[in-house]
């Protein structure tokens, strides 16, 4: 008797356990698709679209691109892309939760469903792309990795930097450009990592002789010195960074979307689309490549749908939103003095290589 | 008042048959279900989300591709090392720390536990000033507070503090003679000085043994023998004399700064110092109360006997008080050590290369976070399963038992 009660309890229990497992396995391919069960299709979108709200993962720290200003307001060049992707899919570029993501916990945060997207002056590698369960989406910046000393530092190229100890953000590609640099060339170095602004204040406070990160972010870092004039950048650019938003995998719809946001606010630099002529073009496009890049009937014609996953005048509301790629730039790191001209980031019809596809 | 005739006892009713619910079989059974059940539905919920990703350890074998400071007596690179070389310079980072701030927070403690029951009014009030203060901050707040101070109270290396060309002290760590191996003046190897250690790992035991005779001798004549100074005297002549016999195969390397860094004899990192304070003054402020405990839990009796036989006070704290004292503490003690082998991973806070930094570092590049952290958790369950070993066994080996 008390023997078949045993079992009989045990089987309960395991049924128990597997009711409560098929409940919980019912209700959420949506719950699937946010932890990126790498099996399910992911629908990211509608996810948005149910909550109302993007989540967008920023950095809080960097001048420029991600910060965190004193009243709790997020600004920056990334931060410009949060909007114009809430103003595409929710049609109001203040519908962003913005989730401050540091550099070693930001792949774990997406991967998680705890961010929709990272727009996190993240660099795009193999490695990443490959092993991390994120997908990336059009670059929005290109950068290059590059070297800042104290103005007094005897250091002035590459070969004085042996011994050297350098301050670093810990969990970047610029520490392992570091170590290829270094050991390539047979040189030492002691590298100090740390997270947030801590590479920047060790650097300060001269702990370190040197300290590396994206050429743009350490402009922008210096920039926002009580003594900028104090320190100096070596003439070295030691790797590619291009700085793109990352989506999890196996969301193609979502990623579109990121990526043609993206085009569309280079489309729209090189058409001459800007905040100061949208309202009138909206109206009366000059021609049919407006048009369709703001979603609107040319000449009494249809309104174009190019089958993308949102209203077809995503764009256009971006565009209110944020301005075009252009004015994003000069609105945010173009504040710090990093010029655009003649850089990789220019349009490609101005020396650069911002070439967006045709939006047709 | 009158006594009652015992009456008959009632009769009971017909024996009922318990509800299930109150059976305490049925009740044991049913909690085990439950509890089974819940087991078993978040494993299996665990094991559904993990699902999909692929697992294994193969990773650990490639090259590290990330350099790691703070290194002693290592030399690894990212470019030739694998990334599981670097974990074990990480894991030695962490045992080095962990080590000294064992050593160091049960000095301290011991000081300042025996300072808080000082007669000494002031001496008194300043250690439990110490304790109140120390205990109940954070530790990470307290390291992160002992690197500013370090990094923005100390000079920088250029305007570097030169203690007579002997020592020096600026915000990237302080620098101090070191031993180093040396053929000595008769031109030897390097190696002369593994003999020498091994002399005087003989001497050690030669003293040890010296000493425990004199002792029982004194113990059987009641004649002073003096078993310390003899058993010292001896290991000091052994050492000195292999010493010189062996061309005195050590020297003491003087520090050098060298452009912007130490060189030469031994540099110790900012960032190992405010981790190694924060540790030994945060445990520290633990163990003094531990030790203040077991000191009032002696019987009272102990210390009157030994003021009565005519003991000063340094006596009757070394020669009855400590001795019993100190022996009921090693439980306690062992808590404290498990503590600091685990807060060591607060390393991360201050830039220091401890086994969890690297691995973070790790898991950061190519994720296989599951397996990272899983890595990270049988490493430091180890680390405190060894130092459970030690201390059960000296637990064991200093335990009085009864005759």
């Amino acid at each position: 008797m008390k023997r078949i009660n045993r079992l009989w309890m045990i089987a309960l229990a395991a049924s128990l356990a597997l009711l409560a497992l098929s409940a919980c396995g019912g209700d959420d391919d949506q719950q699937q698709a946010a932890a990126g069960g790498a099996e399910s299709r992911g629908d990211t979108i509608a996810l948005i679209q149910e909550r109302d709200m993007l989540k967008c993962g920023v950095t809080d720290t960097l001048p420029g691109f991600g910060f965190r200003n004193p009243d709790g307001s997020y600004s920056g060049f990334d931060v410009e892309f949060c909007k114009a992707l809430a103003a595409a899919v929710l049609d109001d570029p203040d519908k962003v939760e913005y989730v401050a993501a540091s550099s070693s916990a930001r792949f774990e945060l997406l991967a998680a469903g705890q961010v929709d997207v990272l727009v996190r002056v993240t660099t795009i590698t193999a490695e990443r792309d490959g092993g991390r369960g994120v997908d990336f989406a059009q670059t929005t910046f290109y950068d290059g990795q590059g070297f800042v000393v104290h103005d007094d530092s005897p250091i002035r190229a590459a070969e004085d930097m042996d011994g050297a100890t350098i301050c670093v953000a810990a969990g970047t590609t610029t520490e392992q450009n570091l170590d290829d640099f270094f050991n390539e060339r047979g040189l030492t170095y002691t590298p100090l990592p740390g997270e947030g602004s801590e590479p920047q204040d060790q650097f300060v406070a001269r702990r370190c002789d040197v300290f590396t990160s994206d050429k743009s972010g350490l402009a922008a870092r210096i920039a926002a010195l009580p003594n900028p004039e104090d320190y100096r950048f070596l003439p070295l650019t030691i790797s590619k960074e291009p700085l793109a938003p990352g989506v999890r995998d196996y969301d193609s719809d979502w990623k579109d979307v990121v990526n043609w946001v993206v085009y569309g606010l280079i489309n729209a630099e090189e058409l001459g689309v800007d905040s100061g002529n949208l309202t009138a073009w909206a109206s009366d496009p000059p021609n049919t490549a407006v048009a369709r890049l703001l979603g609107v009937p040319y000449d009494g014609g249809e309104i174009a749908d190019l089958g993308l996953a949102v209203d077809p005048q995503f764009i256009q509301r971006a565009l209110r939103a944020v301005g075009n790629y252009g004015e994003i730039y000069e609105r945010t790191v173009g504040q710090l003095g990093i010029e655009r001209e003649g850089t990789l980031n220019a349009l490609y019809t101005e020396g650069g290589i911002l070439y967006a596809p045709p939006y047709r | 008042m009158a006594v009652q005739a015992p009456q008959a006892p009632a009769p009971l009713p017909p024996p009922q048959e318990t509800p299930l619910r109150y059976q305490r079989g049925f009740r044991n059974l049913a909690l085990q279900a439950v509890y089974v059940g819940i087991t078993a539905f978040v494993i299996a919920y665990v094991v559904l989300q993990l699902g999909g990703r692929e697992y294994g350890f193969g990773f650990l074998n490639q090259p590290a591709a990330f350099d790691v400071g703070n290194q002693w007596l290592t030399n690894v690179d990212g470019t030739t090392n694998s990334r599981f070389t670097m974990y074990l310079v990480g894991v030695w980072s962490t045992i080095r720390v962990v080590l000294l701030a064992m050593a160091l927070s049960t000095l301290l403690g011991i000081l300042i536990g025996v300072a808080r029951l000082s007669s000494n009014w002031l001496l008194s009030r300043l250690a439990m000033l110490f304790v109140e203060i120390f205990r109940n901050a954070p530790l990470f707040v307290q390291i992160v507070l002992w690197y500013a101070i370090v990094l923005y109270g100390f000079p920088t290396i250029q305007n570097v503090i030169n203690i007579g060309d002997f020592a020096f002290l600026s915000n990237r760590g302080f620098a101090i003679p070191w031993p180093v191996p040396d053929g000595g003046f008769w031109g030897g190897p390097d190696w002369l000085v593994v003999i020498w250690v091994a002399a005087l790992i003989g001497a050690g035991a030669a003293a040890r043994r010296l000493r425990r005779r004199r002792q029982l001798a004194e113990r059987e004549t009641g004649q002073v023998r003096h078993p310390n100074r003899w058993a010292f005297g001896l290991f000091a002549a052994v050492a000195l004399v292999s010493f010189l016999l062996l061309g005195m195969p050590v020297s003491i390397d003087r520090p050098i700064v060298e452009g912007t860094s130490y060189a030469e004899g031994m540099g110790v990192l900012p960032e190992f110092s405010a981790l190694l304070l924060g540790l030994t003054i945060y445990t520290a402020a633990f163990v003094a109360e531990i030790v203040r405990g077991s000191i009032q839990a002696l019987p009272r009796g102990q210390t009157e006997a030994a003021s009565a036989i005519g003991l000063t006070g340094y006596q009757r704290l070394t020669l009855v008080v400590l001795p019993q004292a100190l022996r009921q503490m090693i439980p306690s003690m062992t808590n404290q050590y498990l503590n600091v082998s685990k807060n060591s991973s607060l390393a991360s806070g201050v830039s220091y290369y401890d086994l969890f930094f690297v691995a973070n570092i790790i898991q950061n590049k190519i994720g296989h976070a599951v397996e990272v952290f899983l890595l990270i958790t049988v490493t430091y369950m180890l680390m405190s399963f060894l130092i459970s070993v030690v201390m059960n066994y000296v637990n064991r080996r200093v335990t009085l038992h009864s005759v």
